[in-house]
């Protein structure tokens, strides 16, 4: 059984591995191929603060609510394992910040002891009037990449760097499955007028006296557009920018000052902080989410593909849910091949 | 009207805090801080600094519960400011976990903390040899940079620094007309307080930046405080040893004790080992006595003795103790009690 998942930030790396797992002992041989023409530090995944959080408002498909409890538990049963410091995973408390009363997000059982925050806190951020506490994780995705790079080279997948122009083109080469984990760039192998880029720039600080994140919301101006500092492993993220449509991939010294002004504003201490860095990603934004099968017809042949990607700004937030769901969907793809190899009973 | 020359004998957190108190407060005065021994070389320098209170057997509670609280708003609004960093004051959520549900399950400050509350079970589970636990925010003061930070303030508003040992209180009259007594331990010499004792605190200063949260071990022996620059593993409880070198085997109990808490720490690397002597009694002295001899006489104002609490409380006891001095500056300057004495 030929495999071959393309794309290789968090969704294509998790997804490879997930199906590894579950698969490897029943496909003998499981020939599993990574396609991506950018890889870690390179992926928008590396951009990524890291912090598990769903938007705020339910998912127009009730699956992902699953599939992020499902990614959150799978984290927090790791959180005590010699794997977490390499994973890039730890434990975080934090701050959600409103200018007026909301509701209670739909995930506030899936994280650890969610609250309303006093108002001794709120005297703590002036511009601000209500808000929530709670303990999430993070995952960093620069070394989340690398250890889920390390546990696929170990089991034998092999990586190519090559730019994929069409599905049809991996499909001609002989492959059975093609796993489609292009994120923002998935319109470039099918065009999908849904998908569209969210684009984010960050500044990465040392300002390791901050142990708390900090997530600002303005609901006029849209999620990840008001000022947010996130504590990473070694920096800490600042960020408040999305822009959709917007492809640039070059730091906008305009984006510069929004974030800066606005997280200093935030965090008065910031001013005593060193740059560290300055980087640019695409939140692969869509109305949800596609995780879906297609078959693609190629010469005389069917092509099974599963699509995985559109994941926005929760990528991270949602991975191992929807890798598992994908592994689900081949599974299925299996059980159909073994049953048109089957010979027809005789009535 | 004349200055009135108080001294301050000490320069750890308790000496300059209240050095600093005495300066901003009471008018028409010069301080001056004489110690043997400065930052980084004091006994609060070792401290994690962290903001929950010891309980003093001796002090009634609301006394204990105003000067955290005076010391935890006097911080809170040093965290929000600019100077934050500077002063190295910044909140730090945690957790304190139990192996048995203890008599007191809400402590006195519970509401001086932030957003103080029971641990769920969800959380509980992440502690698998605990089965209760408060949350809660409080602050971290890391005194080797907020003793700096409280030089540079004493010396902005005129104060001095001297480096010299003091053996007896009557050596510096006439030079001075009050003496404030912030010698901690060096209390049991100085002024022959035996009330006062080491108790022995080791702990390890390792770099795991990834841990976020303190944890800390109701009984207060096994704790895990993440600072700006490193995180401290404690620790020890060993009464009237004066030992300043560090224990091997200690370090290696204290590093097995903080893994058991936070498996993580295991990857931790660069571990530095300190020991500090806190200055134990039962109630710290906190009060004002006017001494006589020879003809000669001296006000001094006594702030010593706060083993394990000296960060959580020193702010009130500072701004108590200026109030003392103030006290002493009246009786000075008031012509019928000189003449009386």
């Amino acid at each position: 059984m030929r495999v071959v998942v393309i794309g290789a930030g968090v969704i294509g790396l998790s997804t490879a591995l997930c199906i590894y797992e579950r698969y490897h002992s029943v496909l003998q041989p499981l020939d599993l191929k990574v396609y991506a023409d950018r890889f870690t530090p390179l992926t928008n995944t590396d951009v990524a603060a890291g912090l598990w959080q769903p938007y705020l408002s339910g998912p127009s498909n009730p699956q992902e609510m699953e599939w992020n409890q499902q990614t959150f538990d799978y984290l927090l049963s790791h959180i005590h394992s010699p794997n977490a410091e390499n994973m890039g995973l730890a434990l975080i408390s934090g701050y959600n910040l409103f200018c007026e009363a909301v509701p209670d997000p739909f995930w506030k059982n899936i994280v650890l002891g969610f609250r309303k925050l006093t108002s001794r806190e709120l005297d703590v951020f002036p511009d601000y009037s209500y808000g929530w506490f709670h303990t999430s994780l993070i995952i960093e995705g620069r070394s989340y990449l690398k250890w889920l790079t390390e546990r696929l080279t170990e089991r034998g997948v092999k990586f190519f760097q090559r730019k994929v122009e069409s599905l049809e083109e991996v499909a001609r080469g002989g492959v059975d499955v093609i796993i489609n984990c292009t994120g923002v760039w998935a319109g470039a192998l099918q065009p999908d007028p849904l998908l569209q880029p969210g684009r984010g720039q960050i500044i990465k600080v040392n300002a390791p006296w901050i142990k708390h994140f900090i997530l600002t919301h303005d609901p006029k101006s849209g999620i990840y557009t008001s000022p947010y500092i996130i504590p990473g492993m070694q920096a800490v993220t600042l960020g408040g920018i999305c822009q959709l449509g917007n492809w640039s991939e070059i730091n906008s010294g305009q984006d510069h000052n929004t974030i800066w002004k606005g997280c200093c504003r935030l965090e008065p201490t910031l001013k005593n902080a060193r740059i560290a860095g300055e980087f640019t990603g695409f939140r692969p934004i869509r109305p949800q989410l596609r995780l879906e099968r297609e078959q693609l017809r190629v010469g005389s042949a069917n092509t099974e593909v599963i699509h995985n990607y559109g994941h926005g700004g929760y990528g991270l937030t949602i991975h191992w849910g929807c890798a598992l769901e994908a592994a689900k969907l081949f599974g299925k793809i299996l059980e159909e091949k073994e049953l048109s190899r089957m010979p027809p009973s005789h009535l | 009207m004349d200055t009135v020359r108080i001294a301050v004998i000490g320069a750890g957190v308790i000496g300059l805090s209240t050095a600093v108190c005495i300066s901003e407060l009471v008018p028409q005065c010069s301080v001056t801080i004489i110690a043997d021994k400065f930052t980084p070389d004091t006994t609060s320098d070792v401290a994690a600094g962290i903001l929950i209170p010891h309980v003093y057997p001796d002090t009634p509670i609301y006394t204990q519960k105003r000067w955290f609280r005076d010391t935890f708003d006097h911080l809170s609004s040093i965290a929000s400011s600019t100077e934050a960093a500077d002063a190295g004051v910044y909140l730090l959520s945690g957790w304190q976990i139990f192996r048995s549900i203890p008599a007191e399950q809400v402590p006195f400050w519970a509401d001086v903390v932030l957003g103080f509350r029971k641990m769920t079970e969800a959380e509980l589970k992440i502690f698998p040899q605990y089965v209760f636990g408060h949350a809660f925010t409080t602050l971290k003061c890391e005194t080797s940079v907020y003793l700096p930070w409280l030089e540079k303030r004493l010396k902005t508003h005129g104060g001095l620094l001297l480096h010299r040992r003091v053996d007896d209180v009557w050596e510096l009259q006439p030079s001075f007309d009050i003496v404030v007594n912030c010698s901690g331990l060096g209390s049991q010499e100085l002024v022959g307080d035996s009330a006062v004792f080491p108790m022995r605190g080791q702990i390890l200063q390792v770099q795991a930046p990834w841990v976020k949260h303190f944890i800390r071990d109701g009984s207060g022996l096994t704790y895990i405080y993440p600072g700006a620059s490193y995180v401290t593993l404690g620790g020890t409880r060993q009464k009237g040893d004066w030992n300043l070198s560090p224990d091997a085997e200690i370090s290696q109990d204290i590093f097995s004790r903080c893994c058991t808490l936070e498996p993580s720490l295991r990857r931790a690397c660069s571990i530095k080992e300190r020991v500090g002597l806190r200055p134990d009694r039962s109630s710290m002295l906190l009060q004002k006595e006017f001494l006589a001899r020879d003809g000669r006489r001296l006000c001094v104002v006594h702030n010593y003795g706060h083993g394990s609490g000296g960060i959580s409380v020193h702010w009130g006891c500072a701004l108590e103790a200026a109030r003392l001095v103030s006290e002493c500056v009246q009786a000075l300057r008031t012509p019928a009690l000189t003449s009386k004495l």
